[in-house]
């Protein structure tokens, strides 16, 4: 069937366009909430004593917590903290994890098999117990905490870069392209990137909203980042004695991590393409 | 007639892409839709199936055993699927379960779509495929380790075991060689006795072989229909006549070359296995400059890996092969599927600019080669997929032309294109190997256009016993 209307696609449905737009919007919300809102001048350690477990609206928008602390300030605060940290730990185990996959994939042999050993080992920990036990020698210490993260996420990407160039360069248009006289960096560019591109921005979205939850999964477990300084899931540990007087207060942070993630999932929703 | 097709069309955004189609077809009464790629003859197929790709849709009359076909629910189109009509896919090796022997592949048809109990399904599966030659072990091996006709053998057992009244072909032949496409003719025959029999194909050859009725189309339209030795033998419309004329057998036999050229590769002794079986061995071949040496032989002979050897993209397990030049630039191949050797997001342009900055080529020099090759400068700015194979085909030519080859492998270079687009490549392939001095390694199944092509054939035997017989067989020259 290679008539030609049949190669022209499915037209772009209205539909998933939406789909990601919302997710763009919701993202650009929280990040800019995330760089705006420490701006303000409301210092996330300062306590209002008289004020204790504040409702939401009075003198405080989002209220305070037990120690009477602008609940709002320190959501920002710990947006910072989440994205930030999510998005230099992405960084830091995306490229090392794409150039390894594509160095196995093209060298082949030991370099290959020596690679894939080491990936095999990293995935047979379960990635968060990973974590924790990079994380156990030493509690807090955030640079701890960004190594075992960046550790256990950069194997996704090794993989599933290695899997897919594997097969790209022993493809017709790769040796094709080898007998025209191209090196590895044309071969790359031309016909292995653009494959790779929609496949790693999906991985890209669900490894920040990974680690987002696994920092603070291990705050809620008291090995992740240390009170005082803010965070989504010390947040949640702190007002959860206060859960009965401020049910709200509790569901504040709960809920940031939850319209992140629901804004990475529309945002690496199925491609139009 | 079981089915009648009356005054079809099928719209698109862009307007109508067929129209004014009526055919009919039965038992005994075969049909073969004849035509070039795009000519509209697989939306044909995928109105009177119920298949159409979304966007399209089809107007007219489709009637098959007493039911309009147009009118049903998605739903009920289904229903019949499998039970009433049945698809035989192209290339049916791509269709089969991976993880199923061949026997359990017919048998879930007569057991999920007829209906029948074990172990009623299993017999009669065994029964089915031995009855088309399938019997005994080969009924258990799995798709890998079927060859192209045995797996073509499977797909029409389970197109035919929930007893579908109507059978549509898509290009059957596609990929198979002389001896399997003459099998492939049997069984269409046999199975046209007792069902309607629609075959799509652009060979001209099978068309002859299943008899019945031929209709050709051309840009969506019937041209010319009528019995088949009518049609092909005595054609009235101008399109048809090029048709037949374009059959390989019927282009003028090659003049013989000459013996003085300087050689351009050289394979002294070579033998190479592929995956544990000897391919061959003791092989002795030589290509000169301007000419062309023809190597064919049945599918999975090797014919394609003694090219890459040739090439140096293979190591020969032994034996030696001398090139004129070290320059690996300088050795070039042609692909069968012309779509797969192109990266797909890159415009044409893109792609020849690439190549003019990596050789330092100047595009002074490609306008006129492109013009040379009928190549559109509108084309450049397409992607490869938005292009015709026999264009593409062009393109990949001219992008190898470009760096001076003195050898060029041209892989099963024109299976897939229709044949009057098959005789423009090679006469464009084999005008620019006079002009340039061009040694060319023909791979080909089809013996016609070896025929044609070459003075000089090399024959490779399937048989591993026989590897070794490397045949030359010099064409007498007319």
């Amino acid at each position: 069937m290679s008539d030609a209307v049949l190669e022209a696609g499915p037209p772009a449905t209205r539909g998933m366009g939406m789909t990601r737009w919302t997710g763009g919007a919701l993202l650009l919300a929280l990040v800019a909430f995330a760089v705006a809102g420490p701006l303000l001048a409301i210092d996330p350690a300062r306590q209002d004593l008289r004020n204790m477990l504040a409702p939401m609206g009075g003198d405080y928008l989002l209220g305070t917590d037990h120690l009477g602390r602008s609940i709002l300030a320190r959501l920002a605060h710990a947006a910072r903290l989440s994205l930030g940290f999510a998005t230099l730990a992405l960084l830091a185990a995306a490229i090392p994890g794409t150039l390894l996959g594509l160095v196995a994939a093209w060298r082949g042999g030991w370099v290959d098999r020596a690679l894939s050993i080491l990936a095999d080992m990293i995935l047979a920990l379960p990635g968060l117990l990973l974590v924790l036990v990079v994380a156990a020698f030493a509690p807090g210490d955030i640079r701890v905490l960004f190594l075992g993260v960046s550790v256990a996420l950069w194997v996704e990407f090794f993989r599933v870069v290695r899997a897919s160039a594997a097969s790209l360069l022993a493809s017709p248009e790769v040796e094709a392209a080898r007998l025209l006289g191209f090196g590895p960096a044309h071969i790359v560019r031309r016909h292995v990137a653009p494959r790779l591109a929609p496949v790693l921005a999906t991985l890209a979205a669900f490894g920040v909203g990974g680690t987002v939850v696994t920092i603070s999964t291990l705050s809620f477990v008291n090995v992740g980042v240390r009170p005082p300084m803010p965070e989504w899931g010390n947040m949640i540990v702190e007002l959860m004695p206060y859960f009965e007087e401020a049910p709200a207060h509790v569901l504040a942070p709960a809920a940031c991590i939850f319209l992140l993630l629901i804004a990475l999932n529309l945002l690496a929703g199925r491609d139009p393409r | 007639m079981s089915l009648l097709v009356e005054n079809l069309s099928v719209a698109g955004p862009q307007g109508r892409i067929v129209q004014g189609v009526s055919l009919a077809a039965g038992p005994g009464a075969p049909l073969t839709l004849i035509g070039e790629t795009g000519s509209g003859k697989s939306l044909v197929a995928a109105a009177i199936m119920g298949t159409l790709p979304p966007g399209l849709s089809a107007a007219g009359l489709v009637r098959f055993e007493g039911r309009d076909l147009l009118p049903l629910s998605a739903g009920e189109r289904r229903a019949l699927w499998g039970r009433r009509i049945a698809l035989l896919p192209q290339e049916p090796w791509l269709s089969l379960d991976p993880t199923m022997p061949a026997t359990g592949q017919v048998e879930e048809v007569f057991g999920l779509v007829r209906g029948q109990a074990q172990p009623a399904a299993s017999s009669a599966s065994t029964r089915l495929l031995a009855a088309l030659g399938l019997g005994g072990k080969a009924a258990e091996r799995y798709p890998f380790q079927l060859s192209g006709g045995m797996a073509q053998r499977v797909a029409i057992a389970a197109t035919q075991a929930a007893g579908a009244a109507l059978l549509l072909a898509d290009e059957p032949t596609k990929g198979l060689d002389a001896a399997l496409r003459d099998d492939l003719a049997a069984m269409l025959n046999a199975r046209a006795a007792e069902a309607a029999v629609l075959t799509i194909t652009h060979d001209v050859a099978l068309a002859r072989m299943l008899g019945g009725t031929v209709a050709v189309m051309l840009e969506g339209r019937v041209v010319e229909s009528g019995p088949a030795a009518q049609v092909l033998d005595a054609p009235r419309h101008d399109y048809t006549r090029r048709l037949v004329g374009a059959d390989p057998s019927r282009w003028p036999r090659p003049a013989p070359t000459a013996s003085n050229a300087g050689v351009v590769v050289t394979g002294r002794g070579l033998a190479r296995g592929f995956g544990g079986r000897q391919l061959f061995r003791d092989l002795d071949i030589t290509v000169h400059a301007g000419e062309i040496v023809a190597v064919s032989g049945p599918s999975g002979c090797g014919k394609t890996t003694l090219g890459n050897v040739l090439l140096g993209l293979l190591r020969p397990d032994a034996g030696t092969v001398t090139r004129i030049t070290a320059a690996p630039v300088r050795f070039q191949k042609l692909y069968q599927d012309p779509p797969s050797a192109f990266a797909p997001h890159a415009t044409l342009r893109t792609a020849l600019a690439d190549l003019a900055r990596r050789h330092g080529i100047a595009w002074a020099r490609i306008s006129p080669l492109l013009q040379r090759l009928r190549l559109a400068p509108a084309l450049l700015d397409r992607l490869p997929g938005q292009i015709s194979g026999g264009e593409l085909q062009r393109f990949a030519l001219a992008r190898v032309l470009l760096l001076d080859p003195v050898f060029l492998f041209a892989d099963e270079a024109t299976s897939r294109l229709d044949p009057i687009t098959q005789q423009e490549v090679m006469d464009l392939l084999r005008a620019q190997m006079a002009e340039r001095g061009l040694g060319v390694l023909l791979v080909t199944h089809e013996t016609a256009l070896a025929e044609a092509m070459a003075a000089r054939r090399v024959m490779l035997d399937a048989a591993e016993t026989q590897a070794a017989a490397a045949t030359e067989v010099a064409t007498a020259a007319v």
